[in-house]
């Protein structure tokens, strides 16, 4: 009884939990998925699905085409959704706690029937469906996943120190680089994860606001799974993990090498 | 004067977000069945939608849709905020580690969430449906939870929490007094971003959803666009949610303004 | 702590909630059908009849479960995989193929004791399309019941595009159309038909057979093929998954490789909104697609299956599905042909069809609508596609290389272009950091 006290009062024991769901509903799945990955229709070990994304210049070209719409997309959410949550969690600009939710509500309908509105209103002022659409659709849909977290983290924050830069004669742009946007950024971090990772994988989108002439990586996938090609659709899904997270892992020791310096604050 | 900027800004933002559900709105008046072509002023989608018998279906998935969603983002904003409160805590690899797995749910196209959670029911011997919708949901909804929570913790002067407990707070009402509101705003978030990513799911729904003739909104509406395109009846359907929700939102929104300025004439 | 409690409690309620609808089913299986179908493709009233029909004929109870899916591979996933306990289902004709060969199906049986047997009224035409199903040895007539069927070709508009332009599928490449042509996005449905367009010498001179040439998923035509698509490409304003025939009604398009089906959906709804739209199979001829139902191998109740199957071949319920959904059904009694000659009438056509294949020898001119009924010159010069197996992969490859991607140097660059500056803001930032604290040092 005593060790499960002890348990309980190191706070870093709680994720425990949240790991043993992980490792039974994303870990465990993964692996399922993985296998299909190294074997063929037949069920035999190949390597044959990575030599075919090689060999196979789409795949990789729409890769790469789908990680530049990513990061148009994230930069723009940041752009319009910075400005946004600013605004919304400061109390002498904004009041209303609810205008918050009003940018979620959206969502709450269909994606679907959403996507198909957004094509009808393009229609109506005569704009071509095509790229452009597709980053409008792509904004649309991710915005509130940049505001939020954004938001979050600057309604928690201390305006005292902002106060404390202006008593020390700091100009506003000062303020803002020295002090909010740093004191900020564990919330950009989080919104940059909500839209960057899901828009490499959407598909919906992509289909209708371009009608079907743009194709991202999720399409590719889900037109491999959509046509029994569990394999190769597994080994593409495979590929992109790995690579995204490379990237992450770079970036994770980065910060965490700043962290213990004492950095960022 | 920044005051008018600043509203006019968000407004501006909003408008285009709503931009598309006002066109809804407006083509739900006409009987046509394609978006967005107009053939006269009618409400006969609207009736349409009342009567029983065909629609029937349409009303239990909505239902369906709620309750799912309800409880997956419980569970997860539950489950993501003790995660989170660890996860703050842990250094070096073990944090490198939960933070990727974190990641996986969002990143893995929901088609191979779904098929990888399908292959985990079916080599478990689960029969599907409610619940194995719901614990897919909570699977791909928490990590937004975590990472709501996580920014207001890492903001959180990690002194408070130690001096509560030296100051003789059991670990229990240093988290009620102390973590719990800090985090609070964070949850809520989490909560809201779960309830939506869970009405809105389709592919992780339809390969868990079992034989038990269980339909969501979002499955009916995929099915339906295949055939024969989308059901008008969609759009007089989404338009009284959206409006029931506002209407709801303003309400709320009144009411608390209201409670505000009374209290701080009380205050005076 | 309050609110606490009450999440606490309310989640307990729903998993008790859940608990309970998830037991209770073994027990009584036998008193439930389990239909797995495509969305809108049914007039759902008719569920609630079967069971008080079934009641009559039988004096059993069934409950139907009603399901939907929108994409036949996902259905046989379920099936195949996680071994769903389906008892009826209705996948297109190269899944039937598929599951008949990978021994997915059961057999329906066909004595219905007293109940008269219904499925007589299927017309002999979508028996001999049947028999061309090539189940390993399996007669697919013992394992599927066909329930709606068409043919693919082109919906167009004749404001712009006439009969004759559309009356060859080369249609596809007439610069005259560029960035008006819509191209089904389902490889199977576009590879045949062009198959069909290039070889279509061999196929006069009788060197080669329709039926054989539906086999051929060879390196050779697969290449043939792609070539004649990579000169459609340039004219494609998109490849449309669902969506063609609302761009069609809007006239944004003129010309759309679709299926009848839809097309049918489409020229009805153009004519709501004052539209002229058309449906015409090239000369050349096309391909023949239908949907039929089968009872799966893990099914539990195979006897309230086969009658439901049995139930949507009386005719007057053939007549109704089809007013509620538009598509063909393969029944074929003289009540549906004068019901279909009636709305064709109504609808003003005028020129009398041989439709003798499917109705029978009294059917030599009758007015009918041409997009639902093709004449028998058209369907003589249509196959039928088969599951092309292993060759899948080869087919949706070069789809693929055919449709492209999007990938420019702009966006390369771009992208080097973000990382490079990552990469400076990192290292700037260290650099201080490092200064910062020599400083303090």
């Amino acid at each position: 009884m005593k060790w499960l006290y002890k348990l309980f009062m190191k706070r870093s024991s709680w994720s425990f939990p949240y790991f043993i769901f992980l490792l039974v509903f994303v870990v465990l799945p993964l692996v399922l998925i993985g296998i299909y990955a190294f074997q063929d229709a037949a069920g035999k070990f190949t390597l044959d699905n990575f030599s075919k994304f090689i060999s196979n210049p789409e795949a990789a070209n729409t890769f790469v085409y789908s990680i530049g719409i990513a990061i148009i997309t994230t930069l723009l959410c940041i752009l319009l959704g910075y400005p946004a949550a600013y605004i919304l969690s400061n109390r002498s600009l904004c009041r209303s706690r609810v205008m918050v939710v009003l940018f979620i509500l959206p969502m709450w309908i269909n994606i679907l029937v959403r996507t198909l509105a957004t094509v009808a209103l393009f229609d109506f002022m005569h704009l071509p469906l095509g790229e452009g659409a597709l980053i409008f659709g792509m904004v649309y849909n991710f915005l509130p996943f940049m505001i939020y977290p954004i938001y979050n983290t600057m309604s928690k924050m201390d305006h005292s120190y902002i106060e404390a830069a202006q008593d020390l004669g700091a100009n506003p742009f000062t303020v803002f680089s020295k002090v909010v946007l740093p004191l900020s950024m564990p919330g950009v971090m989080s919104g940059v994860m909500m839209v960057f990772m899901p828009t490499i994988s959407t598909f919906a989108i992509a289909e209708l606001l371009t009608m079907n002439n743009i194709k991202l990586f999720g399409t590719t996938i889900q037109e491999n799974i959509n046509n029994g090609m569990w394999n190769y659709g597994a080994a593409l899904s495979l590929i992109m993990l790995v690579i995204i997270f490379a990237t992450d892992l770079f970036r994770d020791n980065e910060e965490d090498r700043a962290t213990n310096e004492g950095g960022i604050i | 004067m920044k005051k008018f900027f600043a509203q006019t800004y968000l407004w501006l933002l909003l408008a285009l977000l709503y931009a598309p559900i006002v066109i809804i709105a407006i083509f739900s008046f006409t009987e046509a069945k394609v978006l967005g072509n107009w053939t006269g002023f009618s409400t006969k989608l609207y009736t349409s939608l009342f009567q029983s018998g065909a629609h029937h279906s349409l009303v239990r998935a909505i239902e369906n849709t709620l309750v799912i969603a309800l409880i997956a983002a419980t569970v997860s904003t539950l489950l993501g905020s003790v995660a989170a409160i660890g996860i703050e805590r842990l250094r070096g690899h073990k944090k490198m580690v939960l933070n990727t797995l974190n990641n996986i749910p969002m990143l893995n196209p929901d088609i191979i969430t779904g098929i990888s959670l399908f292959l985990l029911f079916v080599s478990l011997g689960i029969s599907q449906g409610y619940t194995t919708v719901i614990l897919a949901h909570i699977t791909f909804c928490t990590p937004y939870v975590v990472l709501c929570v996580l920014p207001r913790l890492q903001q959180m002067n990690p002194n408070i929490f130690e001096a509560a407990l030296d100051l003789g707070a059991t670990p229990f009402q240093a988290l009620r007094k102390v973590l719990i509101p800090e985090i609070k705003p964070g949850m809520i978030s989490g909560f809201i971003l779960a309830f939506t990513l869970s009405i809105d799911d389709f592919a992780v729904t339809i390969f868990t959803i079992g034989t038990e003739g269980l339909e969501t909104l979002s499955t009916f509406i995929y099915a339906d666009a295949r055939k024969g395109g989308l059901t008008p009846e969609l759009r007089p359907l989404s338009t009284i949610i959206f409006a029931t929700v506002l209407l709801l939102l303003v309400v709320i929104n009144v009411r608390a303004e209201r409670n505000r300025r009374k209290e701080e004439e009380a205050a005076r | 702590m309050r609110k606490f409690y009450s999440m606490v409690t309310a989640l307990l309620v729903g998993f008790a909630l859940t608990a309970l609808t998830g037991c209770g089913v073994d027990d009584s299986r036998l008193s439930i059908l389990k239909v797995y179908n495509w969305a809108d493709y049914i007039d759902e009233d008719l569920l609630s009849e079967f069971e008080e029909w079934y009641l009559e004929q039988t004096g059993e109870e069934v409950k139907v479960v009603y399901q939907l899916f929108d994409i036949n591979e996902i259905m046989l996933a379920k099936i195949e995989r996680g071994k769903e306990d389906f008892d009826v289902v209705c996948p297109s004709e190269y899944i039937i193929e598929r599951m008949l060969r990978n021994d997915l199906l059961l057999p329906i049986n066909k004595d219905f004791g007293t109940t008269p047997n219904y499925l007589g009224n299927i017309s002999p035409y979508i028996h001999r399309v049947f028999d061309k199903i090539d189940g390993h040895g399996k007669d697919a007539n013992d394992y599927a019941v066909g329930y709606m069927w068409g043919t693919t070709g082109f919906l167009y508009n004749p404001k712009y595009v006439t009969r004759e332009e559309v009356s060859s599928w080369s249609a596809l490449w007439n610069p005259k159309f560029s960035k008006k042509l819509l191209i089904k996005d389902a490889f199977r449905d576009v590879y045949c038909p062009l198959l069909i367009y290039a070889k279509q010498q061999e196929l006069a001179s009788g060197a080669m057979s329709l039926d054989s040439l539906m086999y051929d998923s060879s390196d050779a035509s697969i290449a043939l093929v792609e070539g004649l698509l990579k000169r459609a490409k340039p004219h494609v304003a998109g490849w449309e998954a669902d969506f063609g025939k609302e761009i069609m009604t809007k006239e944004k398009a003129w010309l759309n490789l679709s299926w009848s089906g839809d097309a049918v959906w489409a020229i009805d709804e153009a004519e709501a909104v004052g539209v002229e739209l058309d449906y015409v199979v090239p000369d050349e001829g096309s391909v023949v697609w239908f949907d039929g139902w089968v009872i799966p191998k893990y099914a539990k109740n195979t006897k309230a299956a086969a009658y439901f199957i049995n139930f949507m071949c009386k005719p007057e319920n053939a007549i109704r599905n089809m007013d509620a959904i538009g598509y063909v059904s393969v029944i074929a009694t003289p009540e549906v042909m004068d019901y279909m000659s009636e709305s064709a009438v109504e609808s003003g056509c005028e020129e009398p069809l041989d439709v003798r294949y499917f109705f029978g020898e009294d059917a030599d001119s009758v007015v009918i609508n041409p997009a639902m009924y093709p004449d028998v010159s058209v369907i003589n010069r249509c196959g039928m596609m088969h599951d092309s197996g292993a060759r899948t992969a080869n087919l949706l490859e070069m789809w693929s290389r055919v449709k492209g991607d999007n990938l420019n140097s702009g966006m390369v660059i771009f992208i080097l272009l973000f990382f490079g500056c990552l990469f400076v803001l990192g290292v700037v930032r260290k650099v201080r950091r490092r200064r910062q604290r020599n400083r303090r040092w």
